[in-house]
Order: C-alpha cells, then structure tokens, then sequence
C-alpha cells in the first residue's frame, strides 16, 4: 500500500530550497567567489588590499565569536536575549567596510560586525547587551540594537523597516546641506513588505538621496520564507518600480559585496540611491525566543554551510598567500579572549538608576514628567511592608 | 508693528519667519509648493525658498513624516504638513513609535526636532475623514509635544515655538478659524512659550477650560451668562496639552470651586480626562460640585455632513454650567 505523499506544507517545516548561491549566473547574483574561496564567479576578483581583506576577515571572525559567546550567555541566563548573526558576516562586514568613517549608518538588529569594523569597544557592546547605563544607549535597547553617535550608528526603531525612510530623509538633508556624508541602512527581506520601504524608495526614486538601501535576504523573515514575503522572484527588482539603481548579490561573499557597495556610492552623484540585495542566509535562530525547527530543515540549513561566508573567505586569503594556520589560531584565540575580557569588564558595570528612564523623553523635562520622577522615588523611598 | 492677519495668514507668517531666519528648516508634504497647500498655508513659500526647501510629496502620509524624521536626525527642522489630520493616522507609528522615541532610546544621542502641522477640528462640513481632534492618541505615548493655537497671534507664536523645540512638536491647527477669524500679529519672530494657558475671560463662579475652537464658543457662552443669568464664567485656553499648564487651571478652580472641560475630541479618554483627574488629585478640597465635561461623542465625527450635533455646541455649554451651578452636595 502506497503511503500517501503529503502535498501540503501545513504544520511541517518545508522542504529546503536549494541554495541560490549556486546558480548565481541563472539567478542573477554578483559573484566573485565559488563555494570554494576561488574568484571564479561571474565578476572579476575586485582585487582589493591585503590588509583590508584581512581586516574583513578577522572582523567577520569576532563576529562569529561573539554571536557563538552571547548565544552562551543568553543559554546560561547571563543575558535576557540574542539575536543571532552567524552566517551574515560578510553581508553586513564587507558592506560597512566600503563606507568612509563620516557616513552614516542605520543599523537592523543582525550587524554587529558594522560596529566592530567603526572601531567600538568590546567592552561598550557588552555593557549594551547586559543593560548597564555606560554604553550609548544608557542601556535602554534590547541586546544587538545597537547605535553611537560617535561611530555615525543609528540604532533601530524596533519595527522592522520603519526606519528605512529616515535613512533616506537624512541622506537627503545631508545633500541639501553639501555635506559629502552618503547614508547606508540595513533591513531584512520581511521589511520589504513594509509601507515605509516603499515609501522610502519612492522618495528616493524621485530626490535621489545619497543612500543604500542595504537588503539582507537571509531567506527566512523568521518562519515565512521568501516566496510567502513576495511573489516577485527577486527583492532587488523592486527597485525598477522606483526607478532605483539595483544589484543583487552573493551576501556570503565578501569581495562581491564591497565591489558592489562600493559601485553603489559611486554612482550616487548621476543616480543617487541603489537598492543591494545581498543573498545570505541565517543559519541560526530568528532570536533567542525563536525554534526554528518548527519551520525549516537542517538539509537546508546544511547546504547554507557549504557556502559559509568564514570559510569561503580564509580559502581567499589562503590562495592569495595572505593567511597561515598560525594566523587563523592566533585570530580565534585574539578574538575569544578579548570577548570574554570585554564580559568580565561589562559585568562589573552599574546598571542604569530606575529615576533615569526619565532622562531624554524630552530634552528640557515636563512638570509631568517631574511630578511622576518623584511620586515614583518618594513610594520607593517608603520600603517594604511594614 | 502688528497687522491684522487671518489665522492662516498669521500660520503663513511663521513659516516663512521660520525659514527666512533659519536655513535648516524646510517644509514638505502634499501639494504644499506650487499650489501652497489646498489651505494654502504655504502659499508663496516654494517660490521664495525653492523646491528644495518646499518639498511636493507622494501622496504618503507614513512617508512624509517618516522622511521629515530622517532630516530631522541630521539636522534639519522639518515641517510636516498632514493635509487634514483626518490623514494622519497613517503616520502615527512613525510618529508616536519613531520620531518621538529617538531622543529617548539613544540616550540622547540623536534628536528629532519635527514639526508636524495638522489641519484638525470640524465644523467645515467636511465629514468624518476631514474633521477630525485626534489629540487624545498623540498625548499619550510620550515624547510629543501637542499645541492646539486658537487665534492669530498664538497661530503665529506657537508654530514658531514648535519649529525652535529640540523635540517633536504636533501643531493642530483650527481649520473653521483659518478664513474667519483675525486678529493682530506682530510679525517680529518671538515664540511663545509652550505650556502656558491663557485666561481668555476672568470670572468667579465656573471656570470654563478648553483649547481648539470651542475657546470662541466658550467665550459666547460666557458673555450671554454673565449678561442674562449674572453667571461669572473664568475661560481658560490651554492652548497646549503636552505639557499642560495644571498651575492656571488649578488656581482658577480653587477660585471658583466649579470646572467644565470643553473640548471636540470624543470623551471618553479625550484630554478632558486627564484634567478631571488632575483637579481631583491636586485641588479635591476646593471643588463645590462634580467636575462636568462636555466632549464629542464616542463615535464617528458627526453624521452626515454636518457635525453640528457631534460637536459641543452652546447649548450644551449652558447646560453644563448650570448643572454645576445647582448642583447641590
């Protein structure tokens, strides 16, 4: 008797759909590394320096050591939430690399490599992830929605895509003003089915802002995959409606995605926004409160790694003869320690007084305000039960 | 010099005192530059400041705040003209979620001093989607500042005081006064101070408190009653809500021992009811009778057309003050 074949999708994660990445030339997806590291893809070796190359490398490598580590420390209870990274390192690193330390930065929640790469300290991360009130943010975000001024980092506002359209409006204001800032902004695939990324293309279709729209398709918007987010084949070609300049990428490759940053910054002056779509994909959870084996199988998952963007780049580098097994050890073991010297020091930190929530609703405070600051420390001040 | 000015000429007058005074502030929205706004509040502005400063929009309210928002980041001192707040809903997330929350969530770090213009209040037979006092929604998530301005000068002054604030500034603007009523503006670029109320009429036995429209009303109302029923009504103008000023209404009622809030917005929840419960906290002992208020219903802005049974009008204002006047304990 025949076992009836299940057609149906429903209550079973779905079967795995194989990796673009491996059709680049069909799919129409930048590519300069093969599976394998070589520069064998449809574009040419972009040839960048070694040390930048190198400098990409190791920040995609604390990356991966920092996701690995706080997804830890989440696990224990150290820490409330995670939002993992792993398997978007050069999406977001080689990105940021192609930018000038004067441009903006808005940032998703999956990039803290673009951080590291302006040069944040460890330690500052760590105090935003643990809530303690000396980090930017005086501890006010979740763990990963991170910002600094200082770095030219906008942090998200939590709904996902709202702020494409500031990143837009503030790259315009920086071209009304002639200053030479350009502006970058990181979102998913879900966020392309937001208003505000269509109102931001819109806008920048007509103005021609000095911005990149930065699309992360990691392929799953936690448990909706691409082809329930859209029917269009591609994220990138959402941009055609808009009349904006568009590319799709290899997300696990790092030279492609600079090369196509930084055609895209180029082209500002004559076409002003390009939307990249990087093709990458999550290998982790959605978040710490996510299972994703509810929805999707690790066949799936599994094919992700072949393409694994750490992998494909220490290959690079190795072909080139920029990298020694030496250098790999000495790199794992840096990046480790500095991490949990950074945790060790994080910890120790205060954590903000309750009284200052009420700082910066405003910048000069409310009698309203004021009034429920001291109702609020004059019942505190009154102690337990008597 | 004053010049007697029309509460939009005098709308008018502050945005290009505004832009004229200071480089960063620019204005966008729908049909705001060539046409100057189906209200034409901004008439003139994108032929004396450019398009660049006088942005035509797509026809996105999400959008055109959300944008306002991004240049407000950088530096900027957008004006975000919703054409009738009736629109403005569809921005509310950006608004209340985003804009107000950036000064708090980094710390400081990144400001966002947006002015957003709604063309609010009813009573220009204009139908629910047009007439609308949706304050309530906007005084409550925190981060915003609300201004309600109800005559030339404070048209004038307010929204310039809203264009300076480091912070999120909503200007609900009263369209059925824009063409009618006018008064005496001194275009000499002096903000008002946001958070002051002001005694329209002195009085001793009720004291009225309002803000939007109805300040005329209330203000008949309380001519007619002193005249005809020797009622001394104080009326009070909040003109701005968030913050409000408690200090005026409170001396005001420890006077007269008798309040009536007035406003368009639907009652329950309206701000009305933030003032109600304050007075209770604060000045319980000095009250004579039940605070009684008079608000649009809790329902769609009138039927209709009109909305002449859905707004407070001066029956009901009399109504309102005589039952605290005999109201006995």
């Amino acid at each position: 008797m025949n076992t009836p074949k299940i057609v149906s999708f429903e209550g079973q994660p779905r079967d795995p759909v194989p990796v673009p990445l491996a059709r680049a030339d069909e799919l129409g997806i930048e590519q300069v590394l093969d599976a394998d590291g070589l520069p064998s893809g449809n574009r040419p070796d972009p040839d960048l320096d070694r040390d930048l190359v190198v400098r990409m490398y190791e920040t995609m490598v604390q990356v991966a050591a920092l996701d690995r580590i706080g997804w830890q420390l989440q696990r224990s209870g150290r820490m409330e939430f995670w939002i993992p990274s792993r398997g978007q390192e050069a999406s977001h690193v080689a990105s940021t690399a192609a930018l000038e330390p004067s441009d903006w930065i808005f940032l998703a929640d999956r990039e803290p490599g673009s951080f590291i790469w302006r040069g944040a300290s460890l330690t500052r991360m760590f105090a935003q992830f643990f809530g303690r009130e000396a980090e930017p943010l005086k501890g006010r975000r979740l763990p990963l929605l991170l910002g600094d001024r200082s770095l030219n980092i906008v942090p998200c506002t939590t709904q996902v895509g709202s702020y494409i359209p500031h990143a837009a409006g503030a790259a315009w204001a920086a071209k009304l003003r002639g200053d030479s800032t350009r502006v970058i902004v990181y979102f998913g695939d879900g966020a392309t089915s937001r208003g505000e990324f269509h109102s931001a293309l819109n806008f920048a279709g007509i103005h021609h802002p000095p911005v990149v729209f930065l699309c992360q398709n990691n392929g799953w918007a936690v448990s909706t995959p691409n082809d329930r987010q859209t029917a269009s084949p591609t994220f990138a070609e959402k941009a055609d409606a808009y009349a904006v300049r568009r590319v799709r990428v290899d997300g696990n490759d790092p030279l492609a995605v600079y090369a196509v940053t930084a055609e895209a910054l180029a082209a500002m002056p004559e076409q002003g926004a390009t939307l990249i779509e990087t093709v990458t994909y999550r290998l982790g959870f959605h978040t710490s409160s996510d299972n994703p084996d509810l929805y999707r199988r690790d066949d799936e998952v599994a094919g992700w790694r072949q393409w694994d963007p750490l992998d494909r780049t220490r290959k690079y580098l190795e072909h080139r003869g920029w990298w020694t097994d030496d250098d790999e050890q000495r790199l794992n073991e840096t990046a480790e320690r500095d991490i949990k010297a950074a945790i060790k020091e994080a910890e120790q930190l205060p954590k903000a007084a309750p009284e200052s929530q009420f700082d910066d609703v405003f910048e000069r405070s409310t009698w309203m305000l004021d009034e429920q600051r001291s109702r609020l420390l004059e019942d505190y001040s009154q102690g337990g039960p008597r | 010099m004053s010049v007697e000015m029309t509460v939009l000429q005098a709308t008018t007058a502050a945005m290009a005192r505004a832009m004229q005074d200071d480089s960063s502030v620019v204005l966008m929205g729908e049909d705001v530059g060539v046409a100057g706004g189906i209200f034409r509040a901004t008439q003139g502005l994108q032929q004396r400041f450019g398009d660049q400063r006088v942005i035509d929009t797509p026809l996105d309210e999400k959008g055109i705040v959300a944008h306002a928002i991004g240049m407000a980041l950088y530096g900027l001192r957008p004006i975000a003209e919703i054409q009738f707040s009736g629109f403005i809903h569809d921005a509310f997330e950006q608004i209340m979620f985003c804009g107000t929350k950036y000064r708090w969530i980094t710390g400081g770090e990144y400001t966002c001093p947006l002015v957003v213009r709604a063309p609010s209040f009813g009573g220009i037979k204009g139908g629910f989607w047009h007439s609308q006092s949706p304050e309530a929604y906007f005084v409550h998530g925190g981060g915003m500042k609300v201004v309600c301005p109800s005559t030339s000068d404070d048209a004038y002054r307010l929204l310039l005081a809203a264009i300076a604030d480091p912070d999120p500034v909503l200007v609900l603007e009263a369209v059925p006064l824009y063409r009618t009523l006018s008064g005496p503006v001194d275009d000499d670029g002096v903000a008002a101070e946001i958070g002051q109320a002001e005694v329209v009429r002195a009085g001793d036995d009720v004291t009225i408190v309002t803000y939007g429209p109805p300040r005329h009303l209330a203000l008949k109302a309380a001519e007619e009653m002193a005249e005809r029923e020797q009622i001394s009504i104080e009326v009070i103008d909040l003109r701005s809500l968030v913050p409000w000023d408690r200090e005026a209404v409170s001396a005001s009622v420890r006077r007269t021992g008798r309040l009536v809030v007035l406003h368009e917005g639907p009652q329950t929840l309206g701000f009305g009811t933030e003032i109600v419960a304050a007075v209770q906290e604060h000045d319980f002992g000095y009250l004579h009778c039940p605070i009684q208020r008079i608000a649009g219903h809790d329902m769609p802005y009138g039927f209709s057309i009109g909305d002449e049974h859905y707004r407070p009008n001066i029956d009901r204002i009399r109504a309102a003050v005589r039952r605290a006047m005999e109201y006995q304990f």
